[in-house]
């Protein structure tokens, strides 16, 4: 694969592991799923004008329409986290009923 | 020079209210020329009836050509026949004593020259609807006579009753207005026109559907059963008021209107037995409600829809012309009797309950004796004036082909107009008096005296002068077994003697509590109750329940997303059994991916 593939390969590899693990903030987690959402955004515009494949040149932008909904959806979680307790600590989600 | 006095003695009914943007209309003498100007229309329209029962000949004025819409041709047309030229006299003659007698009643009321003009304005549109010519000259004098009964009713608005009442009036005539107007509509579809004589010349066949919309209209502005509570409502308005319109004048339109159309009802068999029936009904019904009214003005209310029932009963019996001279005799000793009960009230101080008078019989002697030939006049006593139409209808209605349950309820219903005729003259006029001891009891003023004293006198000769110088139309029935001649004396007088027996016997016993049949009577049946409030609120309810709850909130709200998020809630709930512990899980997820993608990927 060329260079630029890798690198943005890897962006999408760090951020996948840092939605995957981290300490205390759901916050962190909701902006790594934000980075993983920017490579794969920039990995398919690449691809498709790096092979002149105009008719899939759609696809990017449906892809961002989606991923604000879902980060809509996940900051009203963070929202209705963060008025049971003030702040958004993993550790405090245990206690949560529904 | 029959037609121009006609003619003259409608314009000079006119003069009065146009003469209200003069100075005249500020004096306290314009009721006195309104009197005035009906006495001066009365004799003058008494000359073309006498020129018409001398000679037999029917007019019609056709003056002013309105407007022609196609084919339809609509022209101001006064048809002066047999109906017509009898009523107007008789109208005008009892309008006359009427408005001396409102002189008298309404002599305190800072507002009289507008009654007068109301009550001019009503006479003017009843002479219109009387005679017309054509349908659309009739319907501008029956919603004319409608809105002055408005007026007229709500006189003292600002009592909620009588607010009540004139909506009330309005809204059941309206009723009926829908009635007519699809006969019009009918008739301008199949006959093209909206004059009597092309329609009955023409003579349609299948005449089921006009006849059914006159037959409600006749409902709504006569009272019959089904449109009925209007009537004893409307007794809010001042005595005069009831005696004019409510007794004499503007609820015999409907039945006028059948009158005038009976070259077509008397070919339709099937609405000749609707109109019977209907009005046995009618007159059985309110006859029945009349027994234990308290008000005085309510129980001759209830006796004029009882005598309305029985105009309608003629219709029914394919007699017409008895049917109109019912109308031209009742409205003598109606009127009288109202204004009678009219003199009692501002006698013992605006008091109309009959419970609270008594011993009137010494102390108003004038009242009293009209009072009970009135009464005796209503009941058909052989020779006064209710006798010549009555006791023609009852004779007629027994020996015609016709439904016998309809002749029953009749017979019950004249035997109970005894009874509540007598328990009238009971509870006012004998007895000791239970009124309180200040009374200003007086019958010493000319007008009131005058009139009554006109009316008295038409009760008891009209009847005889009437028919005997009227040119016979249809011929009586001249054979019958004594019994059925009999009949209608007969049960008057049990009527009468049952009353004064039971009301003798009762009368000193403790009132014990309502039987149910006492409330069924009391409370009209329980036909206002129900019907006031059941059907307005079952529409109201249905069409806000329709409208807003089932269109909007349930199926723009509810259908979808409210029922998907209380199902997500209640079933995350039933089935959720985590602990919340997410860093866990992730990591696990983590994991599984770098060895899968480790296995899979270093496997070549």
């Amino acid at each position: 694969m060329s260079l630029v593939h890798i690198n943005i390969f890897l962006a999408f590899t760090v951020s996948l592991v840092g939605l995957l693990m981290y300490r205390s903030h759901l916050m962190s987690s909701l902006l790594c799923l934000e980075g993983m959402m920017l490579s794969l955004f920039v990995m398919a515009t690449m691809t498709v004008l790096n092979t002149h494949f105009t008719l899939a040149s759609m696809m990017p932008i449906i892809l961002l329409v989606f991923a604000a909904c879902e980060a809509a959806l996940g900051l009203s979680l963070l929202v209705m986290v963060s008025n049971t307790y003030g702040v958004d600590h993993v550790q405090n989600l245990n206690l949560l009923q529904c | 020079m029959f037609s121009s006095l006609m003619l003259v003695s409608l314009l000079v009914l006119t003069l009065p209210i146009m003469s209200s943007i003069f100075n005249t209309y500020k004096n306290s003498t314009f009721p006195h020329h309104v009197k005035n100007t009906i006495s001066y229309a009365f004799i003058t329209s008494l000359i073309p009836t006498m020129m018409f029962i001398h000679s037999g000949q029917e007019t019609i004025i056709s003056n002013w050509h309105w407007m022609t819409m196609q084919t339809l041709k609509l022209s101001l047309s006064f048809k002066l026949d047999y109906f017509s030229m009898i009523f107007v006299p008789v109208a005008l003659f009892v309008t006359w004593s009427i408005m001396e007698f409102s002189l008298w009643y309404m002599h305190s009321d800072p507002y009289i020259t507008r009654f007068f003009k109301y009550l001019l304005t009503f006479l003017i549109t009843m002479m219109i609807l009387v005679t017309a010519n054509n349908l659309f000259q009739l319907f501008i004098g029956w919603e004319g006579v409608g809105i002055m009964s408005f007026l007229l009713i709500g006189w003292w608005y600002g009592r909620t009753d009588a607010n009540t009442a004139a909506l009330q009036a309005i809204l059941y005539n309206r009723i009926g207005d829908i009635g007519f107007i699809m006969a019009m509509a009918w008739f301008l579809f199949n006959t093209n026109t909206w004059d009597l004589q092309q329609i009955f010349m023409l003579d349609p066949n299948l005449t089921n559907l006009p006849l059914l919309g006159l037959l409600l209209a006749a409902t709504g502005k006569s009272a019959q059963f089904g449109l009925h509570p209007w009537l004893p409502s409307a007794m809010e308005g001042p005595t005069p008021v009831s005696a004019l319109l409510h007794s004499s004048t503007m609820v015999v339109a409907g039945v006028f209107l059948l009158i005038r159309f009976h070259p077509l009802m008397e070919n339709n068999k099937t609405i000749q037995s609707l109109t019977l029936c209907l009005g046995a009904i009618t007159t059985l019904f309110t006859a029945i409600c009349a027994l234990t009214q308290n008000d005085i003005k309510k129980i001759i209310a209830f006796s004029t829809s009882s005598q309305l029932g029985l105009m309608i009963v003629t219709i029914g019996i394919n007699q017409p012309y008895l049917a109109f001279l019912h109308i031209c005799t009742h409205a003598f000793f109606k009127a009288m009797l109202f204004m009678c009960s009219g003199s009692i009230i501002h006698s013992l101080n605006d008091e109309q309950d009959i419970r609270k008078m008594g011993g009137l019989f010494n102390a108003m002697p004038f009242t009293t004796t009209s009072l009970i030939i009135g009464s005796l006049a209503l009941t058909g006593i052989p020779f006064l004036t209710g006798f010549y139409s009555k006791d023609l209808i009852i004779e007629t209605a027994n020996t015609s082909y016709t439904n016998a349950w309809a002749l029953l309820m009749t017979l019950i219903a004249t035997s109970l107009t005894a009874v509540y005729s007598t328990r009238i003259i009971f509870f006012a006029l004998l007895g000791q008096p239970r009124f309180l001891p200040l009374t200003s009891i007086n019958e010493n003023n000319p007008f009131l005296i005058n009139s009554i004293k006109r009316l008295l006198i038409g009760s008891v000769f009209a009847g005889f002068f009437i028919s005997n110088n009227i040119y016979p139309t249809t011929v009586p029935e001249m054979t019958m077994p004594t019994y059925m001649k009999l009949t209608a004396l007969a049960v008057t007088i049990l009527g009468f003697t049952l009353a004064l027996e039971l009301s003798l016997m009762t009368h000193n016993l403790k009132l014990e509590h309502s039987t149910s049949v006492f409330k069924f009577s009391n409370l009209l049946g329980y036909y206002p109750t129900i019907m006031h409030r059941l059907p307005p609120l079952a529409n109201l309810s249905m069409s806000q329940k329709s409208a807003s709850l089932l269109l909007d909130s349930i199926w723009l709200e509810n259908i979808l997303p409210k029922s998907i998020s209380q199902f997500q809630m209640k079933t995350s709930i039933l089935i959720s059994t985590q602990k919340g512990q997410i860093k866990l899980y992730f990591l696990s997820f983590l994991i599984t991916l770098t060895l899968s993608m480790l296995l899979f990927n270093l496997h070549e």
